[in-house]
């Protein structure tokens, strides 16, 4: 490769500006030049926009060697797919300064939801060489008329980000996009680019499934320093609570932020990211114009001015929640702070590698607790990062919802031969066991709408015209394009001052439970609701000091394995006095009563405690899986209990363990204690335990949404089609009385299993607890360790009892 | 068919069943409300696959109904169809045509917009806003201010009424009810393609929510 002309000239132009290549980049190079196919493991920051784009440059001027400057219109070359609008803009920015510097004649497109309609009418007639697109987009590409010859000249797919996509439904679409490209030019040479993440190997061959190639790895092996620095409280509380100590802290990050150019503060809930905007302000009244807060809710353009702003290196702080932890870097960003429990050691890594990015500099994080028992957790993170413990992001399998939708997508564009697709499908690492009776019911699902009362349906979508699967409604067709992706977000309004002046959205279930007149925070605003008009919430300015913080849903990750099993190594060696971590030791007082009500849990134990108090009979349970996992084995315990005698509880759980709590008292002790826990029956008792239907009616809001079942309306015509809305959770009640084996609610309950059950952690968990000793306390208070689980509570819950009996035990609730 | 509970207002004999209708015996009537028939199809007209056996169903029940009660009318209190004709309207009219013995009565509901000559066909008598007999009127929707200057008792639907209850162990359950305010009943959505919407009960009405084929009262 170091022979070939293009090489030469990129050489040169990387000499002339000072820059010696990466190994790395220029293994991507050859590779690339050889026509091979891989995934580049690079941190952001280190050039790996530059190793698979400059490998296609390359291999232009060596296919061009006499006229690569001059040669103008050569269609599409390489298709560069990014999770982030906004990485586009940048990206695509540093690719026309090599372009131009090289004397170059390409061009570089850019296809996002905010592409306006002439521009991409532009790239229909003249397809740019490069064309950065998000997934979606890829997708409404090929939704048009005539994309096979758009994407003749197609080379080179890149896949960036391959990490934050591999794990979603939104990778399931690249994943789907690549085995239609690949069908379209079995020679195409795909790229991911992926930071480093547990099962590197599968991302890859997830990625290049649709190939049949394995591919190569090329790893760039960059040793980041990275330093960790808990912020203690000045006296450790013996009773944490979560969410209280933070804000408490919140005066000990100022030395941090004034000794930094720049600071991110990473929060986890964009609720909480609104009051430490606040209190921030209020601590240091002289940060005004120097803080900002970014979060998923806020217009966009004032986050585009943020990040702007972070790279000029015009801010001081900014408060943020998981929206910064993807993207471009921001230099001047020297030290960022965790606030609470980044539930994971790859997302940990993630936002320390936030700072310090110069090569060489280290990574300084500093962790904030929000209760103290979260100490623990800097703790097990030191030590995870000691011992490089990273997680895995797993794949989605067979999500039919996604599928739908694609074969709706294939259906309005160029139409689709079943046998033809069907193949190619099943070429994806997601849909590789789709059997063909699940594709004829998804076929079917489509043409003839499922079960029906023959000769008084109306059903109509996809129809099947001389052997090619078509959508011929135009009306159809539209709606389609309107609805492609998998981002299904809550209802949100929109939040305007009534004289004018957008300020960012809301869910509408929270807007629903204010009165107007009511205060609320967003944006780092206060704000008064004067009215709801259609979408949209109108207020003013408010100075009252009552004002609500929204709490947003989503974004609240679990706790992952590898973390939870760092975790139980902590609590093992703060019981014995053993740790030497200041966390632990700054815990002492904790622990110590903690062992003094009821016990310290070693690494090879399960403790549980049983507490009376004046709210009923309380069972906690400590097994450091997290919360889902948590979620799912309550409500298998609670069923296995009920089996026992006729009882009703309702649960609660967080990340380090979870409480069933009763009217009665609990039958729970030495003599049964092992059997409630077994593996066996598990998946007979999961389907039992009434929560994985509620549990997949949850999920199945986001499947009917991909699935094209929920009707979102079109533009501007919200009155007509009032007649087509039905909440999932209806819908989800209808096919599962009258059509329980369709694939979308099979799907519903899979995704229970897997991802919020996370069925294969949770039998791993019980498999442990077997082998491990199970020890029951009998505290007479509430201990240090169920306190935040009781105050911090989401409840689910379950019953034996006869329904009749459990309404004659409750009492109206003259409340919504 | 499950047992109806019964129930007296105004000195009138109510037969209140799970099936979300209640039986008025003295006048022969058997009461519903928000049908909704034809939403199945106009869903999936517009190519969205919801089962159609739910339509199906509900014109079951309302059967049942017929054979159970053997009412000489079927009054609606609003939302019949849920939208335009459809095919499933002739689903509907083949099913009137069977039972053509019964008086049908409707009291039109805001989704109610066939035209009126395909009412004419099928025999159904239409009122616009009000429909009393005897000690009671007929609305889609009741409103607070229908309560002035009357002596007479409303039955309405419209909301598809439901309450939630929550008891010890801080549990909690929404179920659809009959409600009975103190001038004004509200009468729960007979279709099952219809979702809650939970009320506030005031003092002094009276609340029977319907659950697992049963109605129970609370109190």
């Amino acid at each position: 490769m170091k022979d070939t002309r293009g090489y030469r000239i990129i050489q040169a132009w990387l000499e002339e500006k000072k820059f010696a290549p990466f190994t790395f980049q220029e293994a991507t190079w050859a590779a690339i030049a050889k026509g091979e196919s891989g995934l580049v493991n690079a941190p952001t920051g280190y050039g790996k926009t530059f190793s698979v784009f400059l490998g296609a440059l390359i291999r232009f001027i060596n296919e061009n060697p006499d006229n690569y400057k001059t040669r103008k219109k050569n269609g599409l070359r390489l298709l560069w797919i990014s999770p982030l609008r906004a990485l586009a803009k940048d990206i695509g920015r540093a690719m026309e300064e090599v372009i131009s510097e090289l004397g170059m004649n390409w061009s570089v497109g850019i296809r996002n939801g905010d592409t306006t309609p002439a521009e991409r009418q532009r790239q229909k007639t003249h397809m740019p060489e490069v064309l950065i697109i998000t997934p979606e987009s890829l997708h409404l590409l090929l939704a048009q008329k005539g994309y096979p010859s758009t994407l003749s000249n197609l080379q080179i797919l890149a896949v960036d980000e391959w990490h934050e996509l591999i794990g979603s439904k939104r990778g399931v679409q690249v994943e789907l996009a690549v085995s239609r490209l690949a069908a379209l030019h079995p020679s195409i040479c795909v790229f991911g680019i992926s930071a480093t993440i547990g099962n590197l190997e599968q991302a890859k061959e997830v990625l290049l499934s649709p190939l049949k190639k394995s591919g190569v790895t090329i790893s760039a092996n960059l040793d980041k320093k990275m330093e960790v620095l808990s912020i203690f409280p000045d006296e450790i509380e013996k009773y944490p609570w979560a969410g209280h100590l933070g804000i408490k802290l919140a005066a000990k990050t100022l030395p941090v932020i004034e000794n930094s150019t720049t600071t991110l503060l990473f929060i986890n809930t964009r609720g909480m990211s609104e009051r430490w905007y606040q209190v921030l302000l209020n601590e240091a009244p002289d940060l005004a114009g120097a803080i900002a807060l970014h979060h998923g809710s806020i217009d966009q353009d004032l986050r585009i001015w943020v990040e702007e702003a972070l790279h000029t290196g015009l801010l001081k702080v900014v408060v943020c929640t998981s929206s910064l932890d993807l993207g471009v870097d921001f230099r001047p960003v020297e030290t960022v702070i965790q606030v609470g429990s980044p539930k994971g050691v790859a997302r940990f890594l993630q936002r320390a590698g936030r700072s310090g990015h110069q090569p060489g500099a280290t990574s300084r994080i500093y962790f904030l607790p929000t209760h103290s028992l979260e100490l623990v957790e800097a703790a097990a993170l030191k030590e995870a990062m000691d011992r490089n413990v990273i997680e895995s992001r797993d794949p989605m399998l067979l999500c039919y919802d996604v599928l739908l939708q694609f074969m709706c997508t294939l259906a309005i564009s160029e139409g689709f031969d079943q046998a033809v697709l069907f193949n190619e499908v099943r070429t994806t690492y997601c849909f590789r066991d789709l059997t063909q009776d699940d594709w004829i019911q998804l076929l079917s699902f489509l043409t003839t709408g499922g079960k029906a009362l023959q000769q008084y349906d109306d059903y109509k979508k996809v129809e099947l015209i001389d052997g090619v699967y078509r959508i011929t409604s135009r009306r159809m067709a539209m709606r389609h394009r309107m609805h492609i992706g998998t981002i299904v977000s809550d209802v949100m309004m929109k939040v305007r001052f009534i004289s004018g002046g957008y300020i960012g959205v809301i869910e509408e279930g929270f807007i629903a439970r204010l009165e107007p007149g009511d205060s609320f925070i967003l944006a780092g605003r206060n704000l008064e609701l004067v009215m709801v008009k259609e979408m949209t919430a109108l207020v003013r300015k408010s100075n009252s000091p009552k004002a609500i913080v929204p709490s947003w849903e989503g974004g609240r990750m679990p706790l992952s394995a590898n973390l939870g099993r760092m975790l139980r190594e902590q609590f093992d060696e703060a019981g014995s006095g053993s740790s030497n971590k200041d966390e632990i030791i700054a815990l002492r007082p904790l622990f110590d009563l903690q062992s003094e009500l009821s016990h310290v849990p070693k690494a090879n134990e399960l403790l549980i405690e049983q507490i009376e108090t004046k709210d009923g009979f309380h069972l906690f349970v400590y097994p450091f899986e997290g919360r889902l996992v948590h979620e799912a084995m309550a409500a298998i315990l609670a069923y296995r209990i009920s089996r026992i005698m006729p009882i009703t509880f309702s649960f609660a759980m967080n990340d380090y363990g979870f409480e069933l709590l009763s009217d009665q008292p609990i039958p729970v002790d030495d003599s049964n204690v092992y059997e409630l826990f077994s593996p066996e029956n598990l998946f007979q008792d999961i389907q039992r335990s009434v929560n994985s239907t509620e549990m997949a009616r949850r999920k199945f809001r986001e499947i009917a949404t991909i699935g094209g079942l929920i009707f979102q309306g079109y533009p501007g015509e919200q009155k007509k089609t009032r007649h087509l809305q039905s909440s999932a959770s209806l819908l989800f009640n209808v096919f599962r009385e009258y059509d329980p084996d369709n694939l979308l609610i099979r799907q519903a309950y899979q995704q229970v299993f897997d991802q919020q059950m996370e069925e294969v952690r949770l039998r791993d968990m019980l498999q442990r607890i077997q082998q491990s000793n199970i020890v029951i306390r009998f505290p007479e208070r509430l201990t240090p360790f169920c306190f935040p689980i009781k105050v911090d509570s989401m409840r689910e819950n379950l019953s034996s009892e006869k329904l009749e009996d459990r309404i004659k035990k409750m009492q109206l609730q003259l409340s919504k | 068919m499950q047992a109806p509970l019964s129930f007296s207002v105004s000195g009138e004999q109510l037969w209140l069943s799970p099936h979300k209708a209640v039986y008025w015996e003295s006048a022969g009537t058997l009461i519903v409300s928000d049908l909704h028939f034809g939403k199945t199809g106009h869903f999936r007209k517009a190519g969205i696959a919801v089962p159609q056996h739910v339509f199906r169903n509900d014109l079951q029940r309302l059967f049942d109904l017929v054979s159970f009660f053997r009412p000489h009318t079927i009054l609606i209190v609003g939302d019949f169809f849920h939208s335009a004709e459809n095919r499933e309207a002739d689903l509907f009219a083949r099913w009137r045509n069977d039972h053509d013995g019964i008086r049908i009565r409707l009291v039109m509901g805001n989704h109610d917009i066939f035209s009126e000559d395909w009412y004419t066909i099928n025999n159904i008598e239409v009122f616009k806003n009000i429909y009393s007999q005897g000690p009671f009127s007929f609305v889609h929707e009741w409103l607070p201010e229908m309560e002035n200057g009357t002596e007479t008792y409303f039955f309405s639907g419209h909301i598809h009424p439901g309450v939630r209850l929550s008891g010890m162990g801080r549990q909690s359950l929404r179920l659809p009810c009959f409600y009975f305010g103190r001038s004004a009943a509200i009468l729960p959505a007979f279709s099952e393609f219809t979702g809650l919407a939970i009320l506030e009960p005031d003092e002094g009405s009276r609340v029977f929510v319907i659950a697992e084929k049963k109605v129970l009262s609370l109190q």
